[in-house]
């Protein structure tokens, strides 16, 4: 399959990619890890008259963790999130979502932020991400601006970024003590699969009686974006965890979810496997939070 | 526009002019005549293109020529030195773990990156790393018992 012809920049800072972005605006497409641009130039479902490639810029590498707040820098691979001990730790949801995606050879090349701007509903980092209540930081020349992960996906492929901005950065706290998520991926093949259903789960206990303090259920894969089982999550506070609550509260995220019928499985079985899995992610994310205390 | 890159193939420096448009795949098989990576899918579900690029496997397909600029890169053509087969190879040929070969290239390559890192892998690790690799001639069993011995043996 022959690619496009596209005129190709390679800026080495963020500063240059702004300057670059204002003036291109949408005749430009940013080039991350590529498993998705490439793909879709290819396909030709993309025509971008030029490709910004952010490869080079050093300031979109690396985890900056201090002062209780973690920076996952939009170009970090899969694999190294997969991999981090300062991703592993504090965020074992986001790492196992990472260690799920794909192939290796893929998440040797796909980036973090691709996997947001691609805004697929059945991906496999927003999950977790919006469970952490992660927020993404978008610059473009003279502002900058962050943005809920919940609110930045919009739709299947659609997000709230402007043509000339950029992903810089992801942005979460870290999780404090007593806290603990899971995330469960629900496929056909264990490589290369798109999630049939996926649940990320995260919960905080009240340390004097060990009570659910906070709760965030996402669901993906079970509508046009991941979707927070809001009135589940309500089931929790308060209360202590046991598994007959847990099973309440994933009947209670089942009936939330607004699965569609495709080849890939029916919205029945979707809607009884985000049951499942809520319930299996509350329970894991539930032994973490205890073991953290 | 073309532009120019330099690059290290094999331990083998280029530098060539290159439109933007171009894999790294197209790159390694039109332009330096590599033809051990395999073009199957072209959309990096397959792994056919599977080469190591600075330490990491990767699907060339999926890979700019422009991006590999300054990039150390290792094709199956570079697995095989003057003391012969690369010990994955030998363990390949010797477990029966080709059969059309047409993954092979691919396979030997992401076993490599996994040894590389990892010298005593365990079944489910090397699964994991061959899972981006399709192979639909042996069922993976001879490929996973090469890697194996592979793993006892090198270097």
């Amino acid at each position: 399959m022959l690619l496009p012809k596209f005129r190709y920049h390679e800026p080495a800072t963020l500063e240059e990619t702004c300057e670059m972005m204002a003036d291109l605006g949408n005749r430009a497409r940013l080039l991350a890890g590529g498993t998705d641009l490439i793909v879709n130039m290819k396909k030709k479902i993309l025509d971008p008259e030029h490709v910004v490639f952010l490869g080079r810029i050093e300031e979109l590498k690396g985890i900056d963790s201090h002062d209780g707040t973690i920076r996952i820098g939009a170009l970090m691979t899969v694999a190294e999130i997969a991999e981090s001990p300062d991703i592993k730790t504090p965020l074992p949801a986001l790492a196992h979502g990472a260690s799920v995606l794909g192939s290796p050879l893929i998440r040797n090349l796909a980036t973090v932020a691709g996997n947001l701007v691609s805004a697929r509903p059945a991906a496999d980092l927003p999950p977790s991400l919006m469970a952490y209540a992660a927020k993404v930081v978008l610059r473009k020349k003279d502002r900058k601006r962050q943005v809920p992960l919940k609110d930045f996906i919009q739709g299947p492929g659609k997000t709230a970024m402007e043509p000339e901005e950029i992903l810089t950065h992801i942005v979460l706290d870290r999780p404090p003590a007593g806290s603990g998520a899971a995330y469960i991926k629900l496929g056909k093949r264990k490589a290369l699969e798109i999630s049939l259903v996926n649940v990320a789960s995260y919960l905080s206990l009240d340390e004097s009686d060990d009570s659910v303090a906070s709760a965030r259920i996402v669901m993906g894969a079970v509508g046009p974006t991941p979707l927070r089982a809001t009135s589940a999550e309500k089931l929790l506070i308060g209360e202590n965890p046991s598994q007959q609550l847990f099973e309440r509260v994933g009947e209670a995220a089942g009936l939330e979810s607004r699965p569609i019928d495709d080849f890939r499985g029916s919205a029945e079985y979707r809607r009884a496997m985000v049951k499942v899995l809520t319930e299996r992610t509350l329970r894991a994310a539930y032994e973490l939070a205890r073991g953290s205390l | 526009m073309q532009q120019i890159i330099k690059l290290t193939v094999n331990d083998e420096e280029y530098e060539l002019t290159v439109e933007p448009n171009r894999t790294l795949l197209d790159l390694l098989r039109y332009d330096l005549c590599l033809t051990g990576t395999k073009k199957g899918c072209d959309e990096g579900d397959c792994g056919a293109c599977t080469i190591i690029m600075d330490g990491k496997a990767v699907s060339s397909c999926l890979v700019l020529a422009v991006r590999a600029n300054g990039k150390k890169i290792l094709t199956i053509e570079g697995m095989e030195t003057k003391d012969g087969l690369h010990p994955i190879q030998q363990a390949f040929v010797k477990n029966g773990a080709i059969q059309c070969g047409f993954c092979t290239p691919g396979m030997i390559l992401s076993a490599k990156a996994l040894l590389d890192r990892n010298s005593h892998p365990d079944e489910q690790e090397i699964r994991t790393a061959i899972s981006g690799n399709l192979c639909r001639c042996t069922g993976y069993q001879k490929i996973v018992e090469a890697i194996e011995e592979a793993s006892d043996v090198k270097p």
